[in-house]
This record gives structure tokens, C-alpha cells and sequence, in this order.
């Protein structure tokens, strides 16, 4: 009853004022934060975590959020998404009430420490491009290689236990149309890449040398996929805590933003 | 206007419409090879056509006719109907059409805006018309029932069958059984109380209404705890079969709510996950079967229910078959709804099979938890509710199957009307996509004779002929024939979209015709003049 009053009250502001509320009806009316989580798992797990620790989409259990930290902030990057990320817009599949149930679920985490990897970015940077080898394989902006996502913008999508994650296990959660394609030709030569296409009769693939690979299943003896990434699984051993620290700090501050490359 | 005009001059002309489609020509649909009437083929839902211009020697050299593009957004899950030179055809969010079967040509388009505020599981897809007499039936998303004029495509009437606002909507293709009309609906994704009504063809007038989840003193009502059988589901959104002879309508159930939730509806709440027997006049329930009882894993049992006969330990049965959605084929007795035998398709790992009387032995550890549960098959089956095919003529049933796993998350939640009532979440398995399968089955032991891999869960129906052929299509845009016998592909072309729609067969100035929707197109196919 509380929150139908608190709707209602600010339904008519909205109307006078031809806004939106600016916060949450539904705080403290654990129904609703029940609703709230049901359509969250629906729809934002798959990114965000089951229980919104964070994956391909930044952690959101910290009671901390980068769109901003007023209701109204989390309402709209819901409603409209994230221009430029993997982030959709849910307005058009969700009530605005809806919204707001969300909105009061994600509002039940208390803020926890800071997000910061503690490292040094300068040193990262220097990793990045140098000795651990990464750009090889990623580009940021317009320098880099194309094999690997491209990571413009990724401290502004993973979370940082995520970033750490893809570091050290590269296997744990692949980024969305990301597998290795693996060949054997009919003369017994193996080839492999990053898969394009992989359906009932074909196979598509880019490989290392960044040559676009296609054939019918038919013109070749084998073909596997397989869920696994090209980068190597080694870097947990290759890097001291501080290298670590660093390139993460690097990796957090690439947010496609003031010009950078 | 303009095409009302064209309605008006072609059918002054002659050239659309043609013989009114009477309960004998829907009888008899199985021996009309110019038309394809119903949306299983005939009532048996075996979608069979004895057809066999194109066959497994010369199916390679198919070739495209026409091809028709909607214009619309959304895939088509149609099942066409054709009759005298017209194909008709439903599109996703209320849209219709009408085309010039030689050519492709639009003839008429229907169409009715969508309310913006409906609530909907899964996107705005339509299975289909029914067709009696000069008219079309369809549902509309706004669970509504339209007939439509079908020369010009006219609304004759509509009728809501529920409030949309309730969380109610509706995709399946209408049945047509004597003078009635027979729809089921959706919804049990929002906690609606599910149904399977009958309305009068002439008027839209609703003459018999099924309840699928029972009120207070029905039968079956006992098998939900407190008041939850207010918010049971038990939707209805795939077409039913018809046994002429016993006058028993077959339909198909889903899943209970909240779907992963098993908390709030103690019991077996019936008839969730069901096979329904009604008499085709009144609708009263002869008899049921509960596939899978207090369901947590959503899984449906709205799959074709197809009638065959079969020889089960030596004796001969009237048997209805289904490829249910928990990982098991069933073969029930169509007369009493004594439960044959079921044997697992696909990979199990929450039954340890299927008792004697019909329900699940169940190992535990499969109930959805916060933390989450790995159990196969995934949230979508199993076979799900594409369309199944049975060919007298290999005597095969032919289904397809999403195999693998997924974490079923369960919490409880609170009911608020028109939002998702779910009780949590699925997630995939990490490093193991859910792949898929086309499978033949001996619908008299369960037995599989081969099975076609696929490389996504299945997303179109199947069609046999007596070709000797299987037509199927894949998420990744293939539109294939397949030997009937061997499961080996014959034939092949690569759409551009995903076939999410079963194909059809017809005559057509003495040609094999193969239809079938692939994206947002319909595309027609037969051998070379």
C-alpha cells in the first residue's frame, strides 16, 4: 500500500512536471524488490551475473554504479542502454514500473570499497604494448591487432574481478561470437582460427595471419569447434601481482574517452 | 482501398476464393493434394504428404518458384494454408497475407496494431490460420480470435478470448472441428489461469470453455496448495489433434507458475504439463495425462499430439505420441489415456526414467536453488513445440531436439499482475553450448532409427512426403531435405534466416510444390520445368 501511494504521489508529479520519477517508488517493499529480481535474473543475468556480481557486464552488487549513483541514473541506462557497449535498451520490453522494480532490487546492495585494481597504469600500458604482448592480438582505438576483441572501451564494460578473470583464464567466459574453428584438410594439413560462421555445412574462420578462411564441410576431412580461447592461459605465471596490478589498472582505465588512442 | 478493389475484381472474376471448405474437406484433408487446410496436414497431425513428384532421386535438383518478403519485422513461424491457387499465410505482431500461389503476388494483407503495453515471453510470432467455409480464423496478439473474409481479407468479426492486460496473449493456429473454432492461449509466463475454448465459426460466439488449471470444486483442483491455482499457467499455445471417431479433441499443456518456483503451488497441479482429452461438443474432460507433475524446469508439454497406430507388446493401440519437452517420448493409449511407455531422446539426468504408472522416477538434487542446479534438458527441451511429422509410409515419427544442459536459479517472488512470474532464472553452461538433433523414432517402441545432428537447438518444424523425404530447417538459414529412411541431407539452400516454421507440399498445375517460411520470407520450391 505504501509504494501505491509513493507511485501514485509520483505519478501526478510526473505528470505536472512531465518527468519521470526521479526515484524508485518501490524501496523497502520486498515484493516488489522481489518482482525486481525476478526480471533482473530474466533479463540482466546473462551479462550482469545471477546474482549481479558481474561477467561480460560490470558487477552491480557493489551498491556502486558508473552510470551514476541517483536512482534516475540507473532508470535511464536501463530504459535506453549504453551507447557504444554491449549494454541494450530495455524501455521498449519492460513496463516503467518494471524499471523501477529493477532500480529498487539493485538499491538492496550496500556499497563496498573501491573498485581500483591498486596498480600504476603507466607501467600497464608499457606491458600491454611490450612484454606481455597483448596488443598483438587487441586494439585500442586505432593502434593494435584485430585477432582478439578489440578493448577500446573495456574498462567501461567488465568489471574488474572480470578483467582479472579473462587475464589469468581466458577460458572463463569468452566474449559473445568468440571460438576456435579447427581444420584438418583432406591432405592432412591443420588449420585453425578465430570461427566466423559454423553451421550444419560450412565453416568460416580468420586465421592468425588474419586470412578469411570458408569451406564446406564436404571439401575438407574434419571440422571441430571448440568453446576455448587463442590466448594463451599463461599469464598468471608469466606476471608478478604488481605486472598484474598494473596492466588491470591500464586495462580499467580504457574507457574510449578525452581522445584516447 | 486499393486492394479491397483488387479483392473485389478477382473475386467478381472468379480468380480467389473457390469452393467454400466444408468439415468434409477438413476430414479428408490428408487425400487433398492441392491444398494443405489445417495446420498438422489433418487432424491426426501427422503433417504427411503422400505427395511424391520430388523424392529422394531427384530432390537435389529443387529450385526456387518465388518468394515472397513480409516487408515486416519478425520471423515467420507460419504454417501456410493453400487452396484454389492461394496461399495463406499469418506473420508475426497481427499481420496477414494473402498470396497469388503462381506467382508469389500479394493478394490482400490484414493487419491490426499491437498494443504497446502486452506482455510477452517470447516476441510477437503467429503459427497460423484455420480455415472453414469463405473465412480464416487467427488469433491476434492481444489474445484475440478474428475471422477474417478470406477474398479480401475483411475482419467478418473478433472476439477477446481474455484480457491482454492480465498478461494473456495468444500465437497458435485455430482448429477447426465441426462448426467450432478451437484456440488455446498463452500467458503462463505472467500467472494467468489458463484455458481451451471453442467458439461458434458463424459468429464468434463462445460456446465451450476448458479451464486447464481447475477452480474450487473441480476435479483436480486439490493438486494446488492455497490459491495458486488462480496464477497456474498451464498454457495452451501449440494446435491440438482430433480423433473424428471417439470426437475427442487432443491438446497439449504447459508449464505451471511461477515456472521455476515450486514453492507456492504445492501439489501436482494439474493439468500443467498435460495431455487434455475433450469432447469435441462440450469440451468435458474424458481424461488426462500429467507428464510431468509440480514441474519446476518450465517445461511445456504443448508439443503436437500425434495419432497413430501402433503395435505396443503385440497388441494393436489407438496411440497419441509425443515428444515431450522433459526428455522423453510418450506413447499414450488415445481412447483412455493409459500411459504405453516412454523412453528417453535426448541426454536425462533428472528422471532415472519413467514408472510404470506414468510419472517421472526422480533423482534428487534437481530442484532450482539460488546457487542454481545443472539438469538436462535445458530450459527449452528436449523437443519444444516445433512441429513434429509422421510418415505412414516409413512408419517413422520424425521430431526434432535441443540437447544439453542448463543451471536452473529458483527464488521465490511475488505475484504482480501483467510481470513476469518466472521464480528465477536459467544460465548456460560455460564452454557447453546446447546443441540439437533431428531424430526418427518407431512410434511403437521408442526406438531410434537415426538421428541428424545440428549445430544450434532446433528452430523449425518438419514436413515428410512420400518422396521419401524429411524437409527441416536450421537457426543458421538452411532449408534441407533429408532421406526419410537414412537421415542423410539431399538438398540444401541457405535462406538468409533462421527457418523457424515448419514446410508444406502441394499441387499446383500438376507441379510438387515445397513451401516454407525462412526469416521474414516465404519461399516455394519445386523441380525444374
Amino acid at each position: 500500500m505504501r509504494w501505491e501511494i509513493a507511485l501514485l504521489a509520483a505519478l501526478l508529479v510526473s505528470a505536472a512536471h512531465g518527468q519521470k520519477f526521479q526515484s524508485s517508488p518501490f524501496h523497502g517493499d520486498e515484493a516488489s524488490t522481489g518482482v525486481g529480481k525476478a526480471s533482473f535474473r530474466l533479463r540482466c543475468s546473462a551479462c550482469h551475473g545471477i546474482h549481479a556480481e558481474g561477467g561480460r557486464g560490470p558487477a552491480l552488487d557493489r551498491g556502486e554504479f558508473e552510470a551514476g549513483d541517483r536512482d534516475i541514473d540507473l532508470y535511464r541506462v536501463i530504459e535506453n542502454g549504453v551507447p557504444g557497449t554491449e549494454m541494450p535498451a530495455f524501455g521498449a520490453r519492460s513496463t516503467e514500473e518494471n524499471i523501477w522494480r529493477m532500480v529498487a532490487y539493485l538499491r538492496t546492495f550496500q556499497p563496498e570499497e573501491g573498485q581500483s585494481a591498486g596498480g600504476d597504469a603507466a607501467p600497464g600500458e608499457d606491458l600491454f604494448w611490450n612484454r606481455a604482448g597483448c596488443g598483438g592480438c587487441h586494439r585500442v582505438g586505432s593502434r593494435g591487432g584485430n585477432y582478439g576483441p578489440a578493448l577500446t572501451r573495456i574498462g567501461r564494460s567488465r568489471s574488474l574481478a572480470h578483467l582479472r578473470e579473462s587475464v589469468l583464464q581466458p577460458d572463463a567466459d569468452l566474449p559473445p561470437g568468440y571460438y576456435v574453428v579447427e581444420v584438418e584438410t583432406k591432405d592432412g594439413r591443420s588449420l585453425r582460427g578465430i570461427g566466423q560462421g559454423f553451421d550444419d555445412f560450412s565453416v568460416q574462420w580468420t586465421d592468425a595471419a588474419g586470412n578469411f578462411r570458408s569451406y564446406y564441410r564436404n571439401e575438407v576431412a574434419s571440422v571441430r569447434r571448440e568453446f576455448l580461447s587463442v590466448m594463451p592461459g599463461t599469464y598468471g605465471e608469466s606476471l608478478s601481482e604488481q605486472d598484474l596490478a598494473d596492466l588491470l589498472t591500464y586495462l580499467q582505465g580504457l574507457r574510449g574517452e578525452g581522445g584516447q588512442p | 482501398m486499393t486492394m479491397r478493389l483488387i479483392g473485389c475484381v478477382l473475386v467478381a472474376g472468379g480468380l480467389l476464393g473457390g469452393a467454400p471448405v466444408d468439415a468434409g474437406a477438413l476430414a479428408s484433408a490428408q487425400q487433398d493434394h492441392e491444398s494443405w487446410l489445417m495446420y498438422g496436414r489433418n487432424y491426426s497431425a501427422w503433417r504427411y504428404s503422400p505427395l511424391d513428384e520430388v523424392d529422394r532421386s531427384n530432390v537435389a535438383r529443387l529450385v526456387p518458384v518465388w518468394m515472397f518478403q513480409t516487408g515486416q519485422p519478425g520471423k515467420l513461424q507460419t504454417t501456410p494454408l493453400v487452396r484454389d491457387g492461394v496461399m495463406y499465410v499469418t506473420g508475426p505482431s497481427n499481420h496477414a497475407w494473402a498470396l497469388d500461389l503462381k506467382t508469389g503476388r500479394r493478394l490482400w494483407h490484414y493487419s491490426e496494431p499491437v498494443p504497446t503495453d502486452l506482455s510477452l515471453c517470447c516476441g510477437q510470432p503467429n503459427r497460423g490460420f484455420a480455415i472453414l467455409g469463405d473465412r480464416l480464423y487467427k488469433v491476434n496478439m492481444q489474445a484475440t480470435l478474428v475471422a477474417l473474409d478470406r477474398r479480401t481479407g475483411d475482419v467478418v468479426w473478433e472476439v477477446a478470448a481474455a484480457d491482454y492486460r492480465q498478461g494473456y496473449s495468444n500465437t497458435v493456429a485455430p482448429l477447426i472441428v465441426k462448426d467450432k473454432v478451437v484456440v488455446g492461449i498463452a500467458g503462463a509466463e505472467f500467472g494467468t489461469r489458463d484455458f481451451i475454448d471453442a467458439y461458434d465459426a458463424e459468429t464468434g460466439e463462445r460456446v465451450w470453455r476448458f479451464w486447464t488449471v481447475p477452480g474450487p470444486g473441480e476435479f483436480g483442483n486439490e493438486t494446488w496448495g492455497g490459491d495458486s491455482w488462480r496464477r497456474g499457467g498451464a498454457s495452451t499455445w501449440i494446435t491440438g489433434s482430433y480423433d473424428p471417431e471417439l470426437n475427442l479433441i487432443y491438446w497439449g499443456t504447459g508449464n505451471p507458475g511461477p515456472d521455476l518456483d515450486g514453492a507456492p503451488r504445492p501439489g501436482d497441479n494439474l493439468f500443467s504439463d498435460s495431455m487434455l482429452a475433450l469432447d469435441a461438443d462440450t469440451g468435458e474432460r474424458k481424461w488426462h495425462f500429467q507428464f510431468t507433475p509440480h514441474d519446476v524446469h518450465d517445461w511445456d508439454s504443448v508439443a503436437d499430439p500425434v495419432l497413430v497406430e501402433v503395435e505396443v507388446d503385440g497388441k494393436p493401440r489407438k496411440a497419441l505420441v509425443q515428444a515431450n519437452r522433459n526428455g522423453h517420448f510418450y506413447a499414450l493409449d488415445r481412447v483412455t489415456g493409459e500411459f504405453l511407455f516412454a523412453r528417453a531422446y535426448t541426454d536425462v539426468n533428472w528422471a532415472d526414467g519413467i514408472g510404470p504408472d506414468g510419472r517421472p522416477i526422480l533423482i534428487p538434487g534437481h530442484v532450482p536453488d539460488d546457487e542454481g542446479t545443472l539438469t538436462c534438458p535445458g530450459m527449452g527441451g528436449g523437443h519444444n513445440w516445433h512441429a513434429t511429422s509422421y510418415s505412414p509410409q516409413t512408419g517413422l515419427y520424425y521430431f526434432n531436439s535441443g540437447d544439453g544442459c542448463q543451471i536452473y536459479h529458483g527464488a521465490t517472488q511475488d505475484f504482480v499482475e501483467g510481470e513476469y512470474y518466472l521464480g528465477s532464472a536459467m544460465e548456460n553452461v560455460t564452454g557447453a553450448p546446447r546443441e540439437g538433433s533431428i531424430l526418427a523414432v518407431d512410434p511403437s517402441t521408442g526406438d531410434q532409427s537415426w538421428r541428424f545432428p545440428l549445430v544450434s537447438p532446433p528452430t523449425s518444424g518438419l514436413l515428410s512426403t512420400g518422396g521419401g523425404l524429411v524437409f527441416a530447417g536450421t537457426a543458421e538459414g538452411y532449408f534441407m531435405a533429408l532421406d526419410a529412411v537414412a537421415g542423410r541431407p539431399l538438398w540444401r539452400l541457405q535462406t538468409g534466416g533462421p527457418v523457424r516454421a515448419p514446410a508444406i507440399t502441394y499441387r499446383f498445375e500438376g507441379r510438387q510444390h515445397v513451401a516454407t517460411a525462412a526469416g521474414g520470407s516465404i519461399l516455394v520450391f519445386a523441380l525444374p520445368d
